[in-house]
């Protein structure tokens, strides 16, 4: 058993550490009050070769494992949750299942713009009437001819406003429920995609976080991702790999959190001594640092799982669930620690307060991860 | 052209340093290692001189210390050096500089090398001793704490920073050793791909013992924290007298505000 990072992966860290830090941290204030990502940072992340971490190197892709991957959105979420999800949401729910369910041609054509960045990716799942009841999917197609023709709405697209590529999901027939459903390659800049609104959020405020309505959108057929009927399954089996990609986002929201706190309890000086030298300081710190740490080892472990070809939906579904939790926790406290300093925008823990809560909620909420979790233990 | 940079392996200047138990050099547990700052600067230049060549240069990348140094191999090999050379010697922090120059000339003799960069010293032991001394033994020119470099054919142009602000232009023909300052260049970022095109290029393990051949000359005795000087001072008054207090001292103390 071996707890330590590989050289490469040591590389890796150091590598994006810097990259983030000179290039996504100064921007992060930014970032939340302009609600977007400047367009020239999407570049360089794509330069850096951050959006094809564990991409073939036959498809553009960087070649290394899942592991790097979840270095990669862990490091960047330090700075900015928002960037963490963009390099989240476009590796694990778009690149993702077209890896792992798309033909070779299919795979050939659409990662490579997705790797450079020329096509950002998302997924599709979520409708007005169907979030954690996946089977409720009212959005529908029908086959005509060389084509599907799509029909409905969706929202809470995260990346949707780049109108890149789409991991679509439609029934063909709304009483078959989960086994009538099929995934669609769509490109969100095609006719019949309308982009109704981004939303106005809590947090992760540079995130775009879309609805769009489908209005006879005629998608190839050779664009039917994996078999008619699939769609269920591949939507199941991409967020267990995304929510791999949710805890380590969580897990750098908490350590970024940490180490401001960490950082302000040793230069506050209060009553003549640092507010570090407190006991109901330092235990904050003792019970923020143990539930980092967990989150690690668990995200790492089902980042080894994935790669090893292991099941892993337990766990992921375990590592996110504790992640975000964590995420809230170490945020809230590092607040606390901070004072009334820690309301204030500057000092940048309200904003990873108020990203961290969402990954509570998207990806699966923590309630759906119990269920999972429960029925991996009782099936 | 063969290029050699001499790398090093030192720790996150903001780490909390604490003597050793032989209280002769830190405590190497509990502290992140990185690539020396002047040495990113040494390997970017290396790469960009491949680059103005149209890839016609061979870049070895060399460290000497335990196994944690393959980490900032990788790195220059990640940046764009060709091969990693890892002279592996656990106690290295006992060598002394003139045996650490000696170990990589002896290293850098028949290899022909007509360019060797490194860092103007090292941000842990900082005896910017080691491009020098390993110039000496090869009979290399040597130009040091450069910030400017430019190269046509066998001559190279440079600008070098000297103490007071001053900048000295020097031409020298190869082959060099240089020793690269904070100005010099951005180093780039080693990017993912090609950290992943790292992993397939070919690492070199060589004992020291394969290339030390002398006796040190100086041995570091103890190595300790200087006293603390009292604490921060804390200025007191009203805005304008804080300004006034402020500005005073750092016209004392700063020189640049003379």
């Amino acid at each position: 058993m071996d707890f330590e990072f590989s050289q490469d992966h040591k590389v890796l860290q150091s590598s994006v550490r810097d990259f983030v830090e000179k290039e996504v941290k100064p921007l992060a204030i930014q970032i939340d009050e302009n609600h977007m990502i400047p367009d020239e940072l999407v570049q360089k992340m794509s330069a850096m070769g951050l959006l094809g971490s564990y991409l073939p190197e036959a498809y553009g892709g960087a070649g290394l494992d899942i592991l790097s991957y979840a270095i990669v959105v862990e490091e960047v979420s330090k700075a900015c949750a928002s960037s963490g999800v963009l390099i989240s949401a476009h590796t694990s729910l778009a690149c993702d299942p077209i890896l792992q369910f798309g033909t070779e041609e299919q795979k050939k054509k659409f990662l490579p713009p997705l790797v450079t960045g020329e096509k950002i990716g998302c997924f599709l799942l979520t409708e007005p009437e169907a979030g954690s009841d996946v089977a409720g999917l009212a959005t529908t197609y029908q086959k005509d001819g060389g084509h599907y023709v799509i029909n409905g709405n969706k929202i809470f697209v995260t990346n949707g406003g780049y109108r890149g590529t789409g991991i679509l999901f439609a029934s063909m027939d709304r009483s078959l429920k989960h086994k009538g459903i099929s995934a669609f390659i769509v490109d969100l800049g095609s006719e019949g995609v309308e982009l109704l609104r981004n939303e106005s959020k809590l947090g992760i405020r540079g995130s775009y976080t879309t609805a769009f309505a489908f209005s006879n959108l005629r998608v190839p057929a050779e664009n039917l991702l994996g078999s008619e009927g699939q769609g269920f399954k591949i939507a199941m089996e991409t967020l267990n790999g995304g929510r791999i990609g949710i805890a380590a986002q969580a897990l750098g929201i908490a350590e970024g959190a940490f180490e401001r706190a960490l950082t302000y309890s040793k230069e506050r000086e209060q009553f003549g001594h640092p507010i570090s030298e407190l006991q109901a300081i330092q235990f904050k710190l003792a019970d923020m640092y143990t539930r980092i740490e967990t989150s690690k080892l668990i995200t790492y472990r089902s980042a080894w799982l994935k790669e090893n070809k292991k099941p892993y939906a337990a766990e992921s579904a375990m590592c996110k669930l504790h992640a975000s939790e964590t995420a809230t926790y170490v945020t809230k406290e590092a607040i606390q620690i901070h004072g009334g300093y820690g309301y204030v925008t500057e000092y940048e823990v309200e904003r990873m307060y108020r990203d961290a809560k969402i990954t509570e909620i998207y990806e699966g909420t923590n309630e759906v991860q119990r269920l999972i979790i429960s029925r991996a233990l009782l099936s | 052209m063969k290029i050699l940079v001499c790398i090093k392996h030192v720790p996150d200047m903001e780490s909390r340093f604490r003597v050793n138990e032989a209280g002769n050099w830190y405590d190497e547990r509990d502290l992140a290692f990185r690539l020396n700052e002047y040495d990113e600067f040494a390997v970017e230049q290396a790469v960009r001189v491949k680059e103005q060549l149209g890839g016609a240069a061979d870049i070895t990348i060399l460290s000497i210390g335990p196994d944690r140094v393959i980490e900032a191999v990788k790195k220059g090999l990640a940046m764009g050096g060709d091969r990693g050379v890892h002279i592996k010697d656990d106690l290295v922090y006992q060598k002394d500089p003139w045996q650490v120059a000696s170990v990589i000339a002896a290293f850098a003799r028949d290899k022909n090398f007509d360019l060797v960069f490194t860092g103007m010293q090292s941000q842990d032991r900082g005896s910017a001793q080691i491009g020098a001394a390993a110039a000496e033994l090869l009979d290399y020119a040597c130009i040091t704490t450069l910030v400017s470099f430019e190269i046509s054919g066998d001559v190279v142009t440079a600008r070098r920073e000297l103490e007071g602000g001053m900048r000295g232009a020097v031409r020298f023909k190869l082959p060099a050793v240089v020793t690269c300052q904070l100005g010099l260049n951005t180093p780039r970022y080693p990017t993912l791909p090609n950290i992943m095109k790292a992993k397939q290029k070919e690492l070199l393990t060589f004992p020291i013992a394969d290339f030390l051949n002398v006796e040190s000359l100086a041995e570091t005795e103890k190595m300790y924290p200087p006293e603390r000087k009292g604490r921060g001072l804390v200025l007191e008054g009203d805005v304008n007298e804080l300004a006034d207090k402020l500005a005073s001292i750092l016209k004392e103390k700063a020189p640049a505000l003379r």
